[in-house]
Formats: structure tokens, C-alpha cells, sequence
């Protein structure tokens, strides 16, 4: 079982590796409550990826809490936005969930470091 | 008894007492007690010669689960078995199962499983050093796993947690290889110093049925152990390990419930008895394997860390403490959070118990015209915090356990679901727990207890001492426990923030 999981425990959805992602994150500083997350993804020639599902998933650092997910729209071309409800003050791990308009899969982290209470 | 056995595992001053006929502290069991032993299946089950290694395996199988999922996993730790195990659900089970029964994680200790398999291989030859024979290590050890925990953040850290339990590992195989008897639990473990004293306030002990059996006892196997008849030297079943002689074994410190007595007796005249939680904290008679607790000051001294630290380890999730790092930080003029961090473990664990204690002590030893020495007062009396600082250890870790409670499900689909054995299904992420404000009355509820449970050892302990006022001496001791229990409800309604945002 050991061998399995050593072995099991790569994903398989890394097809879209060339793409970059940049997000800006808007209140800020960044508070608890409702965050406005935008991310562009872009591929190597620099362009947008659109039509793209973009889901983002928010944990905090504490095992035994739950993530909280907030699904994207496309606003512009390769830009993608989402609200989330950032419910305790803290660091966050954000991650991006991208499922191309060809059916590849991306997946994406980043943090967001010093939520404030208000 | 034999004394080259037994002085391994005991000062000096221990293996003097144990030469001399030893006070009768006990009292005629009542035998309408309730015996865990007595019930059936599950006495019968922990009756067995194997029930501690059938329940060892299923944990040593999910603590090799936890290491490697820690090490090869998502590096998130509410997606890790390791740190969603390790400090949501094992630390919350751990604290329940003491308060509801007793140390019966040391019991089930995998550490041992792994430490029993190589003694087949290598016998231990040596005897613990006698320098050695305190708890001032354990101590020192139980303090570094509290400053490495916010060092390295690691409820945050699968990483980091699968090498904490690869170490605990390592730690008992190494030291119970080289060393005899249970050097590793009584002497080293910081886990089974925790559960030494927060089971002081279990409603279970492991203790004698009738004491009229052990006088007429000739061979004292549950200490010696039961020996083949056609090799005296050979043992066939291992006697307490932690040198608790049963019939001067007084209350649950040192007990790892390992239940080696109770299959070494050759009368079946050991139990699992119910008994008043922290009644063993208000009198002071000589303990087998233990000695008088006024004169163990290191025992003493883990209390006071056990209770101080409790406050210390909940300290790090609100938001006011991490101002206040962010103060010291500037004011020592470092980006970084060693020092900031070392001020702390020496303010609240060292500094603060010292004042406090020292001046309840003072107070109490002056108003109550006590004839003790001022350090023999403090080390008394330290043993009335035993009971808060459980309940402030329940409240945190009770909290995690209670909100984070259904978590383990979809930790679990998840890791086999990476495996792509979807045997439990896809991750179901829409209930983590018991919501926060439930939990938030449990929480009260744990610190209440705790400070009832302080409040009426350190009234017995003064009502037992030989002072002209026993209220007097009482008083300082009961505000004491007060302050500890205000700092600790404050705590809980602070604003909740992640750590390590200090040093972000």
C-alpha cells in the first residue's frame, strides 16, 4: 500500500504546464469577508487562454477546516474572476482550477498571506 | 523483589523507600467498583495476552499510512492524512479518551509495537543513567515539541508531521534497544508525559481488587514478572516495566496501562477500576515507582509546563498574540522568528509559573502559618493545576477535533481516490464539523471543569496539610487557578487567525 501511494500520488493534469497565471487579489490589504480574486491566464506567446473553466479553491493552513470554492467568470479575454468569502484572518492558499475549452486540465497555487480581520 | 531490576527505573530515594515497609496507603477497593475487565467482550478482549499488539497493529498501520502520505502527498495540510490525523483527530481522541477512561493511547502505542519486535532481535543490557532516572529530559523534550510545533508550523506541514512521527518511531526503537524495562515511555516520551498527567483527572485506573490478595502473594509477578518454572531467570510475561509495584501503585501517573500486570497476576486479581478523577492529586502518600510527589519537583515542574503550556499552545491562533510578536519583533529590531518565539516560551513557561506559583506559595505558606519550605509548598501544590490545565488542553484540542471532525472522510476518499481506488467514493467537501459557536459551549464547559477540578484538589491539599489555616492556604492557590482560567476564557473569545502570519 506504502508502494502504491508513492506511486499513485502524482496527478495526471499537468497538460497545460506552458500556461502562466497572474492573479490580483482586491480588497487590499486583503480582509475576511468577500475577496475579489481575478487570475489571467496567457500561454507561452503571451496569448489569453479563453473559454476556459476556472474554478478557485481557497484552504487555510490548519488541517480540519474546509475549502471554499468560488467559480470564475471570464470578463475579458483570458481574464477570469471570482468572489470568495475569505472567512478567517490568516494566510490562504488559493488554488486555480483550469479546465481548458479542449478539455485539458491546470492546476495552479498561490497565496494570499495576511488576511485581516476588520 | 529484585533490586537490580527495580533500581533502574528508580532514584536513590525511591529504591530506599521500597526497602522499607511501606506505609498502607490503600484502601479496600470497593467491590462494587466498576471493572472495565469485568465487562463483557470488551473486558475480556483487553484480557488478553495480545489485545495490546491486536490494537497496536491497526495504529501502526495507519501511523506508516500517515508518514508516507506526508511525505509523497498534497502539501496542503487539510488534504494530508498526516497533519489531518495527527492534529485534528488523533489529539482530540486523545484528550476524549482521557477524559471519558484513561491513557489507553499508550495502550495502543504503535511506538511499542515497533520497540517489542526488535527486542526479539537485540535485549537491552543497559540500565537507564541514574542522572537520568527524572523527568527533567521528558520535560525539556515536551517544551522542544511545543517550540518546534510554531517554529516549524507544523499543524501546517504534512512534511514536517510525517518526520515528527518517524522520529517518536526512531526515538523508542533507539532507546529501548540500548536501555531495559520502559525507559522510553516513563523516562523520554513527551506524548506519554502529556497523557501521565492529563490522566490524573481519568475516571479509570488500573489498580489491585483486593489487597488482601497481594499479602498473601509470595512471588509479586506483576512487577517481577512471571517466570518459567524450569528457568527462574527467564521471564514469560514481562511485570510492570514502569516499576509500579501494584499493591503501592497509587492513581495513574507513570501507568501506561500497558496492562502487563494484569497478565502477569497469577490471582486475576488486577482491574480496570473506577475510581474519582483527580482524587490521586490531594493526598501525598508514597507512590511505588514514584516516591512522594512534594519531593518529585520535576513532577512538579511537568505540571506547571503541562498547564502553562497549555495556555502557550492555544496562544499562537488569535489574533491580539500576533500583534503582540509583531511588538517584540520591532522592539528586538528581527525580521525573523526565533527570538521573538524564544522570548515567549521564556516569558509563559518559565517567567510567568515562577512568579505566579512563587507568590501563591509565599502568600499561601505565610497566611496559613505553614511550617514547609517555600519551594516544598510550590511543588505541592503545583499538582491542583493538573486539572485546569487539562481542561484548557480539552477546549483547544476539542475544538479542532469537534469542528474538523468530518474532515477525516474526504481526506480519506481523496488519498484513495490519488490512488484511484475510489472505494469510498470522490471527496464529499460540504461538512467539516460541529459548527464554531456549538463548539464554543463545549469549550466552556471543558475550562469549568477543569477549574472546579483545580479549585477542590487545592482545597483537599490544604484541608490534608497540618496549618492552623487551611482556608488561608487554599486561597491563593484557588486565585491562582482563577487567572490561569480567566487568561484561558479570554483566549476563546478572541478573533481565531491563522499562524505564522507574524513572520509572513
Amino acid at each position: 500500500m506504502g508502494l502504491a501511494l508513492l506511486l499513485g500520488c502524482r496527478r495526471q493534469n499537468e497538460s497545460l504546464s506552458y500556461l502562466t497565471i497572474t492573479y490580483e487579489v482586491s480588497p487590499q490589504p486583503p480582509r475576511v469577508g468577500q475577496t475579489s480574486i481575478t487570475v489571467d491566464l496567457t500561454d507561452v506567446s503571451g496569448k489569453p487562454l479563453t473559454g476556459a473553466e476556472v474554478t478557485l479553491e481557497g484552504n487555510m493552513s490548519h488541517a480540519g477546516m474546509l475549502p471554499v470554492t468560488a467559480a470564475a467568470t471570464e470578463v475579458s479575454p483570458g481574464r477570469y474572476q471570482a468572489i470568495m468569502e475569505l472567512s478567517m484572518a490568516g494566510d490562504w492558499n488559493i488554488t486555480a482550477h483550469v479546465k481548458s475549452a479542449n478539455g485539458l486540465n491546470l492546476e495552479r497555487q498561490f497565496d494570499i498571506k495576511g488576511v485581516a480581520n476588520h | 523483589m529484585e533490586c537490580a531490576d527495580l533500581s533502574a527505573l528508580c532514584s536513590r530515594a525511591e529504591r530506599a523507600c521500597v526497602h522499607q515497609v511501606l506505609p498502607s496507603n490503600r484502601t479496600s477497593k470497593d467491590h462494587s467498583s466498576f471493572d472495565l475487565l469485568r465487562v463483557p467482550v470488551l473486558g475480556r478482549f483487553l484480557s488478553l495476552r495480545h489485545a495490546r499488539t491486536l490494537l497496536q497493529i491497526p495504529l501502526f498501520i495507519l501511523s506508516v499510512t500517515m508518514i508516507l502520505h506526508g511525505l509523497f502527498g498534497p502539501q496542503l495540510a487539510p488534504k494530508n492524512l498526516a497533519t489531518t490525523y495527527t492534529w485534528v483527530h488523533f489529539r482530540g481522541a486523545l484528550v476524549f479518551v482521557l477524559l471519558f477512561a484513561g491513557n489507553f493511547f499508550c495502550l495502543a502505542c504503535p511506538f511499542m509495537l515497533v520497540r517489542n519486535l526488535a527486542r526479539k532481535f537485540f535485549r537491552p543490557v543497559r540500565n537507564w543513567p541514574r542522572r537520568l532516572r527524572n523527568k527533567w529530559l521528558s520535560i525539556g523534550l515536551f517544551v522542544t515539541m511545543l517550540f518546534v510545533y510554531e517554529w516549524f508550523d507544523l499543524w501546517a506541514s504534512p512534511w514536517w508531521t510525517a518526520w515528527l512521527i518517524v522520529t517518536y518511531f526512531a526515538g523508542a526503537l533507539v532507546i529501548d534497544s540500548v536501555f531495559k524495562h520502559a525507559t522510553f515511555c516513563k523516562f523520554v516520551c513527551p506524548i506519554g508525559q502529556f497523557n501521565f498527567v492529563a490522566s490524573t483527572a481519568s475516571p479509570l485506573e488500573v489498580t489491585v481488587r483486593d489487597h488482601d490478595v497481594c499479602d498473601r502473594c509470595q512471588t509479586k509477578d506483576c512487577i517481577r514478572g512471571v517466570r518459567s518454572p524450569a528457568a527462574p531467570l527467564v521471564v514469560i510475561q514481562r511485570g510492570c516495566e514502569l516499576a509500579l509495584f501494584q499493591p503501592h501503585k497509587v492513581g495513574n501517573i507513570d501507568c501506561t496501562f500497558c496492562l502487563d500486570c494484569v497478565q502477569a497476576c497469577p490471582y486475576d486479581n488486577v482491574g480496570i477500576l473506577s475510581r474519582l478523577p483527580t482524587a490521586e492529586l490531594t493526598h501525598d502518600p508514597l507512590r511505588s515507582g514514584l516516591g512522594f510527589l512534594s519531593k518529585r519537583k520535576d513532577l512538579a515542574a511537568l505540571t506547571i509546563v503541562f498547564s502553562f503550556g497549555a495556555l502557550l499552545n492555544a496562544f499562537g491562533m488569535v489574533s491580539p498574540v500576533y500583534a503582540f510578536e509583531r511588538w517584540l519583533a520591532s522592539l528586538f529590531r528581527v525580521n525573523y522568528e526565533l527570538p521573538v518565539l524564544a522570548f515567549i516560551f521564556g516569558l509563559f513557561l518559565v517567567c510567568e509559573p515562577v512568579v505566579l506559583i512563587g507568590l501563591a506559595a509565599w502568600l499561601s505558606r505565610t497566611w496559613a502559618g505553614s511550617d514547609r519550605s517555600l519551594l516544598s509548598m510550590a511543588a505541592r501544590y503545583s499538582y491542583s493545576l493538573a486539572p485546569i490545565g487539562f481542561g484548557i488542553w480539552l477546549a483547544h484540542y476539542g475544538f479542532h477535533f469537534l469542528t474538523g471532525l468530518y474532515t477525516l472522510l474526504p481526506v480519506t476518499q481523496a488519498a484513495l481516490a490519488d490512488l484511484g481506488w475510489a472505494l469510498l467514493g470522490q471527496p464529499h467537501w460540504s461538512v467539516a464539523g460541529l459548527t464554531p459557536s456549538v463548539v464554543k459551549l463545549f469549550e466552556i464547559g471543558f475550562i469549568t471543569l477543569g477549574l472546579m477540578g483545580s479549585l477542590l484538589v487545592s482545597y483537599a491539599i490544604a484541608a490534608t496539610e497540618e496549618v492552623k489555616h487551611p482556608v488561608r492556604a487554599f486561597i491563593p492557590w484557588a486565585v491562582l487557578s482563577l487567572i490561569v482560567t480567566g487568561a484561558a476564557l479570554w483566549l476563546m473569545f478572541q478573533p481565531m487567525e491563522m499562524r505564522g502570519v507574524a513572520f509572513a
